[in-house]
């Protein structure tokens, strides 16, 4: 039997139906005060009426967390930990934590881009996850395209897993009709043809991303140069050419290498500051949100406009598996500063694969 | 019955005689294509693209002439697309060249930046572009600008004119005049033939060394059938116009419920909808759409333009998800 975790944010989404965008937070009690219905047991219970398969045994959240929807059908489950009369994020936590203790080998997971935050703090990239769109804000690429293709994916599981990010909305200011999104992590899915939000493999021709990345990694290896500094933004594709160098890199910081040797990690504006001054040739080398394609301004904060003016676009190396790029309208930056923007504008050559890239242009 | 919108196909069969002509092959396919009958159908391409027939290559279908294409000159040169492009063979070109540059065209326009890609030409390339471009519906170059590209000696040119009948516009006039361009074609489109693959390549001098001993396997049904559609253009002539006129009537349609529509030079039409799991809503009501999210990016779709009836089908169809929405 394969053990599967189940949790639902019973508020996920509530914000919605009464104008809000997000229950985060206060946001939670005035949707309810104007009349906020819940949205997830109908999201729950479409995708499990439509699950076929036999040998699934359920971890399920308690009451209105899972409990309430799984008893509806003929699955077997067990139930783990205990909830209060409201449920809040420290009680999504807890219970991921006991189901991993129950060696869960997939949690499906109902809810926005907050319960996905949630779910990454205690599961990073251990185990994977199958996320069911219920929230008001679904920014984050791991979630499934609707409940019908979470029960596909469900379904037919692949056992090949793909990383996808997990995308910190800030609720304020998407109140106020901004977009502001950081690169908070990464989870696991299962990569399922056309399933999933805003990036699906087309055919069996296309590369798999992991081999992608790979060749990514090979062909900035063979061009890296010596005594010059390559600061790697966030992301696993960094993160493979970290490999390839042969240094390990932090997921979500900014590190540097220079000659094959780690010379900083996690760095923030004044270290990277400190570097700029130490060395005398500098690269940057980052790779794009998925979907929304932000290369500054979001997943590393860190690049302020005081050190993208020292290094300059001429120095700055972008990298993307094809698949990632072919989903982008564009690139974008937001540094906050309009002169350091629109430095940037214009095209950037993307790396792609081993000598391969894509032309294509920042707005 | 599932409504058909998603391949791109011509909605009108193929003239009853074009049909007896297929059937006529049809009694002979104990034997293989006698050479007569393919130096037949080259002489009526070649007339019908004021080339001559040593000009043309036949091809069970287009996708495999640029394929060969790909294969002969990727070895030594850069390749270079567009993204999106025709999705089989952007993906084969990724599979199989050494070096590709992809150049992206974005929204709303979708306009190549004509600059950007003479200033790639500093090294021996292969440049294939659609034109129109598949699934934007968009001409991306002109004949002055592909006479710039053909003018570089760096440069091959390869440009698809798959949907040339209903665009109008072709580079077939510059073949002669530059050895280095080669154009595609299909009479799987406007001429109503997409069940029997009829594909052809019009070449410059320079291709000519490489196609000269290129199979042409051909069944005989479909020679016959292209033989037959060649002599009679205006049955075609006569479709093309009223697929582009019914066009016309169903983007005013899809305007009107809130969709962008983004108009273009082929049987199809591009669209982009807020609607999540659109193309699935339309499943559920019978009506399958080409979902572009499986290859491109998410919220846009490509409808083909199929029978008036069918249409007005599909446009209800959308009208109820927009209306319910």
């Amino acid at each position: 039997m394969k053990k599967i975790g189940l949790i639902v944010n019973p508020i996920a989404g509530m914000g919605g139906s009464v104008g809000l965008k997000g229950t985060d937070g206060e946001a939670y009690k005035k949707a309810l005060e104007l009349g906020a219905k819940p949205t997830t047991p109908q999201r729950i219970e479409e995708t499990l009426s439509l699950v076929n398969r036999k040998d699934l045994y359920f971890i399920v959240a308690p009451g209105k967390m899972g409990e309430n929807f799984i008893k509806k059908f003929d699955f077997k489950y067990e139930i783990v930990s205990k909830i209060g009369k409201e449920t809040n994020a420290d009680d999504t936590k807890k219970i991921i934590r006991e189901m991993v203790e129950k060696a869960i080998d997939l949690l499906i997971f109902v809810g926005g881009d907050g319960t996905a935050r949630d779910v990454y703090d205690i599961l990073g990239l251990k185990i994977p996850v199958v996320g069911i769109p219920s929230g008001v804000k679904m920014f984050s690429p791991i979630f499934a395209l609707s409940t019908f293709a979470a029960a596909e994916i469900i379904n037919n599981e692949s056992k090949q897993l793909i990383e996808k990010e997990v995308l910190d909305i800030d609720e304020e200011a998407f109140r106020e009709g901004k977009l502001g999104a950081k690169l908070y992590g990464y989870l696991k899915v299962p990569k399922n043809p056309n399933l999933l939000q805003g990036k699906k493999e087309s055919s069996n021709v296309s590369k798999p991303e992991k081999i992608s990345k790979e060749e990514i990694a090979q062909y900035i290896f063979e061009k890296i140069e010596n005594d010059v500094l390559y600061i790697l933004g966030p992301g696993t594709t960094l993160e493979t050419i970290a490999n390839k160098i042969g240094v390990e890199k932090s997921l979500l910081g900014i590190d540097a290498v220079c000659n094959g040797k780690l010379v900083g990690r996690d760095l923030n504006e004044k270290n990277l500051m400190d570097l700029i001054e130490k060395y005398d040739k500098i690269k940057i080398i980052v790779t794009p949100i998925g979907g929304n394609g932000f290369i500054f301004g979001r997943a590393s904060k860190q690049f302020t406009p005081k050190v993208l003016k020292l290094i300059g676009k001429e120095n700055v190396i972008v990298v993307a598996t094809e698949d990632k790029i072919s989903r982008l309208e564009c690139l974008r930056v937001d540094t906050g500063d309009t002169e350091t923007d629109n430095n940037l504008k214009g095209h950037f050559k993307v790396i792609t694969g081993y000598k391969t890239e894509t032309i294509i242009e920042v707005k | 019955m599932m409504l058909k919108f998603h391949m791109n196909e011509n909605p009108y069969s193929p003239a009853k005689s074009i049909q007896k002509a297929a059937i006529k092959g049809l009694e002979k396919i104990n034997r293989y294509s006698e050479t007569k009958y393919l130096n037949e159908l080259k002489k009526l391409l070649g007339t019908y693209n004021n080339l001559s027939s040593d000009r043309v290559v036949l091809s069970h279908g287009s996708d495999l002439l640029l394929r060969e294409i790909i294969n002969i000159f990727s070895k030594d040169r850069k390749i270079i697309m567009v993204n999106p492009s025709f999705f089989p063979i952007a993906q084969y070109a990724l599979k199989q060249a050494s070096r590709l540059t992809r150049i992206q065209i974005s929204p709303p326009d979708f306009k190549l930046d004509t600059n950007l890609l003479l200033n790639e030409l500093n090294e021996p390339t292969l440049f294939i572009i659609d034109n129109p471009n598949n699934p934007t519906g968009k001409t991306l170059i002109d004949n002055s600008f592909a006479e710039k590209i053909l003018q570089n000696k760096n440069a091959l040119l390869l440009v698809d004119e798959a949907y040339y009948e209903f665009s109008g516009q072709t580079f077939a006039g510059l073949i002669k005049k530059y050895p280095n361009l080669a154009i595609t074609r299909t009479m799987d489109k406007a001429f109503s033939l997409a069940g029997l693959r009829l594909g052809y390549l019009l070449m410059g001098d320079y291709f000519k060394n490489h196609f000269s001993n290129f199979p042409a396997y051909l069944s005989i049904p479909t020679l016959f059938a292209a033989i037959e559609a060649l002599k009679r253009p205006e049955y075609m002539t006569a479709n093309v116009n009223k697929i582009l006129n019914e066009k016309i009537k169903v983007e005013k349609e899809l305007l009107k419920t809130g969709i962008k529509v983004f108009s273009g030079k082929t049987n199809f039409i591009l669209i982009k909808s807020k609607i999540s799991d659109f193309g699935k809503k339309l499943i559920d009501k019978e009506v399958i759409i080409r979902n572009l999210s499986d290859e491109w990016i998410y919220g846009y779709y490509r409808i083909t333009i199929g029978l008036p009836e069918e249409n007005n089908i599909l446009l209800s169809a959308i009208k109820k998800i927009y209306d319910d929405a």
